[in-house]
């Protein structure tokens, strides 16, 4: 296989993912009930001349086929239009919104790995009793709601001792508080996995042979159980990485913080396509690119899927 | 000519002549839909009811920067063309008036130092103040003020708010650089009022020439504060405009420049984040403190400022077009079968006010012979229904007759509410149940109850609704104001007596007509059970004690062009 089939493969999914995506988009956009017309406009009874202005303006009256082609027209170009809520480019609200975002996403993902990997490390196949007080905590954490431990940290770290801030804005101390709370749900998900994974490495022949070397059990854990792990474990976060880069509504909410999830929401509710558009575009990117890199991390772990591709 | 000081304040709080509507936008981010119309907004100010007093202040000190936390946000902030409250909160900072509405609902020169009326009414004749300058730079004349009405009403604003207000504009004569004249349609009484809101400020006519999106993004006035910037989702800064001596010379408002250096305001949606952000002192001032923590605000040594929207309270509006509510007996065992009163103190922990009429306590013309004229009776309740011939039960309890089960529906918006209306839906939807009624109580997306109430597949529309005039009966009972027309009576009730007795208020100059045509209107709806009404929508705002000087416009929105704060 030639190198540029190689990379036209995995280009071509991704186009198809994105248009998939974005079909979807434009269908439940139509499907919902309401005029997008009137919902955008968001006032109880505005004439039926704004109407029908605003109906123009939106190309609500030509027919569906027309619109579905003047939609991927207008994204194979790149044009992404002005969102009709923020009166702004969309490419300019999406530039303004995304690197909170990514820094949020980035943080909370790294919180979750540092918990994560010591406490499933030194967890695996223990002693029940330590083994059940961990999982329990695990299902606990993931299962409370975000919302409640935001303000859970709030009341505590900003309300009573003041070290944080409310309003999260960009500094990186207003990050902590959103990133833990973000983390928190993560972290039990994530030990779960790696514990999994590494207990089924620890089965395995080849940990018997480690320890039958004399290898102590500290370094079979590190060196060969975790290595093992990984794989699962890097599946897991690329899938959470991609959910949190698409926005989190509810802890932006709370944190009174800016991202993709705010804006996806609100431009959800009053119907602003241009705006829903970009950031699906935006997500459907993300995940594309994540599962590239997810692969490639795949064949530096486990040498083995080098040499079958190879 | 017409002398120019139209209404004056005795009792002005009974006498809201001149009035707007103002309602929750359902489609965004904000205030909201039909139902939740507006209740956000509200209150006059004037200190009724139970704000707190302030701590006995010194004189006033220049200087700090304000920072305000507000609930929503702002779409955009050119006054021409939101609608939102808290748009024309920070617009007020802005822009400058034609005229200034006193708390008392009295008018007083701004950026016109005086104005006349033709004998005919229809046009009105403002004389501009010399020596003011908008925040680019330019002066104010009479181009200004032309260039800003003609912007409110032009089509491609696509404006969602101020041209409503303009509805019998017709054009600005420029009769000389400081006199304009303002054509309207036919006489209009509330046009004094409608140019006193932030929404009609002057812009200036220079900026008004850039693009949409720059109007939206940087407006510029010639107000006590310019603007500085704002990152969506985040906050606004104002800065203090020292140039400015051209403030109205009336009660409520400062003539001089501020005492402020600046204003900030803060966008946190989150109840609890933004009365912890108060709490902890990480802001001055709240907008909309949530009624169930009032108490931990005055618990806090923290200030609460409270007051009563005028206008329409929040109320059941019942469909008498088709199904079960067509018939008065149900609707009066819905109206005397729940004990409202029960519910509104617990839901809102008795910041609230319970509703006896549909109109508020701070309109004129409220009636207040209504009050505890209607208490629960839910013996009278069964027999009604009884009589109504709903006398079988199914498998749950429920009414039946003729095997169809007593169901009445109440769809809401899900995404716009506010004020924990679920809740005291699930509390009547209880009691309405030990009666044997099924309400039929559903959330739904913004599409599909727009598609209930216009269809008036809905038995109950709740909404409440804001204006500072008996008038509001009419857009809400009349049956001429159906939603197509834009009026607010959404579910087609048709009552002749009504309309006779609005009709007449509404041609009358006479307030011993007006006020005995709105008090048989008020008893009417009462008595035919055409509504329900619940509780007064109240606006709370808390401050820190170092907050001096915050009041509530005319209009019902925080004013903080006064404000100073202590060290």
């Amino acid at each position: 296989m030639t190198v540029s089939r190689r990379l036209a493969k995995p280009f071509l999914r991704a186009l198809g993912v994105l248009l998939g995506a974005e079909t979807v988009t434009f269908a439940a956009y139509h499907l919902l009930p309401g005029d997008p017309a009137e919902v955008s406009l968001g006032v109880p009874n505005p004439s039926a001349e704004l109407v029908a202005t605003t109906r123009h303006e939106m190309g609500l009256d030509r027919p569906l086929a027309v619109q579905y082609v003047v939609f991927l027209g207008r994204l194979l170009r790149g044009d992404l239009g002005t969102s009709y809520q923020l009166h702004e480019p969309v490419t300019r609200v999406l530039r303004e919104q995304v690197w909170a975002t990514v820094t949020l996403a980035v943080a909370a993902l790294a919180i979750a790995f540092a918990v994560s990997v010591p406490l499933a490390v030194a967890t695996a196949g223990r002693r029940p009793a330590m083994r059940g007080l961990s999982s329990g905590g695990e299902l606990l954490l993931t299962s409370s709601p975000s919302f409640w431990i935001g303000i859970l940290l709030l009341s505590l770290f900003s309300f009573r001792l003041g070290w944080f801030p409310v309003i999260s804005g960009t500094s990186v101390r207003g990050l902590v508080l959103p990133a833990v709370t973000l983390a928190v749900s993560i972290i039990g998900v994530l030990t779960q996995v790696l514990r999994d994974g590494l207990e089924r490495a620890l089965d395995e022949p080849f940990t018997v042979s480690a320890r039958a070397r004399g290898t102590g059990e500290t370094m079979v854990r590190l060196r060969h159980g975790l290595r093992h792990a990984l794989i699962p474990l890097l599946t897991v976060s690329g899938w959470i990485l991609g959910a949190l880069l698409g926005g989190t509504v509810v802890v932006e909410t709370v944190f009174s913080r800016q991202g993709l999830g705010r804006i996806a929401a609100t431009a959800i509710t009053s119907r602003d396509l241009p705006t829903v558009t970009g950031v699906v575009l935006v997500s459907a990117l993300v995940f594309c690119v994540l599962n590239l890199v997810i692969d490639v991390l795949y064949r530096v772990v486990d040498p083995r899927l080098r040499t079958a591709t190879a | 000519m017409v002398s120019t000081q139209l209404v004056t304040g005795t009792a002005a709080r009974r006498r809201r002549r001149w009035s707007r509507v103002r309602r929750d936008r359902w489609g965004r981010r904000a205030p909201a839909g039909l139902a939740a119309l507006l209740v956000l907004v509200g209150l006059l100010a004037s200190g009724c009811g139970g704000n707190d007093a302030p701590t006995a202040a010194a004189s006033p000190r220049s200087g700090g920067t304000l920072t305000f936390a507000a609930e929503t946000e702002p779409g955009c902030l050119d006054p021409g063309y939101d609608p939102l409250n808290v748009t024309a909160l920070i617009d007020r900072n802005i822009f400058d008036s034609l005229v200034y509405q006193a708390p008392d609902l009295s008018f007083h020169p701004w950026l016109a130092e005086r104005w006349t009326t033709s004998p005919d009414r229809r046009t009105y004749t403002f004389t501009l103040r010399k020596g003011v300058t908008f925040h680019d730079g330019a002066p104010l004349t009479a181009d200004a003020v032309r260039a800003t009405l003609d912007h409110a009403v032009a089509p491609a604003t696509k404006s969602l708010y101020a041209g409503s207000l303009l509805r019998t504009y017709q054009g600005a004569d420029i009769v000389n650089p400081t006199t304009v004249a303002v054509r309207l349609a036919r006489p209009d009484a509330s046009i004094l009022q409608a140019l006193s809101t932030p929404f009609l400020g002057i812009q200036s006519p220079r900026a008004l020439t850039r693009p949409t999106t720059q109007q939206c993004v940087h407006p510029v006035g010639s107000g006590p504060f310019s603007f500085v910037s704002w990152t969506k989702t985040q906050r606004l800064a104002l800065r203090r405009n020292a140039a400015y001596t051209w403030g109205p010379n009336a009660p409520g408002a400062r003539p001089g420049a501020a005492y402020l250096d600046g204003i900030t305001v803060s966008f946190i949606k989150e109840d609890a984040a933004r009365l912890g952000a108060l709490t902890s002192g990480q802001v001055n001032a709240i907008a909309q403190v949530p009624p169930v923590s009032a108490r931990t605000v005055r618990g806090n040594g923290l200030r609460l400022l409270t007051d009563q929207a005028p206008g329409g309270v929040f109320t059941l509006y019942l469909n008498t077009t088709r199904g079960p509510l067509t018939d008065l007996r149900v609707r009066r065992a819905l109206q005397r079968g729940v004990d409202f009163t029960a519910l509104t103190t617990s839901v809102y922990f008795g910041q609230y006010a319970r509703a006896w009429s549909a109109l508020s306590p701070t309109t004129a013309a409220y009636d207040r012979a209504l009050e505890n004229s209607w208490r629960p009776d839910p013996a009278l309740a069964g027999r009604l229904l009884d009589e109504a011939g709903w006398t079988g039960r199914d498998g749950q309890g429920y009414r039946t007759r003729d095997g169809q089960q007593l169901r009445i529906f109440l769809p809401y918006p899900a995404q716009f509410l506010r004020e924990q209306r679920d809740v005291l839906y699930q509390g009547i939807q209880a009691s309405a149940r030990k009666l044997g009624i099924h309400l039929d109580v559903v959330g739904q997306d913004s599409g599909t109850y727009t598609r209930a109430v216009a269809t008036r597949t809905a038995d109950i529309v709740a909404v409440s609704t804001q204006r500072a005039e008996p008038d509001i009966l009419r857009l809400l009972f009349g049956s001429a104001e159906v939603l197509s027309k834009g009026g607010y009576n959404v579910l087609g009730l048709r009552d002749p007596t009504l309309d006779r007795q609005l009709d007449e208020a509404a041609a009358s100059s006479d307030g011993t007509v007006r006020r005995r045509d709105y008090a048989a209107v008020q008893a009417r709806v009462i008595d035919q059970a055409y509504a329900i009404p619940i509780y007064v929508p109240t606006y709370l705002l808390g401050t820190s004690t170092r907050v001096h000087g915050l009041s509530f416009s005319a209009s019902g929105d925080p004013v903080l062009t006064g404000a100073w704060l202590s060290g």
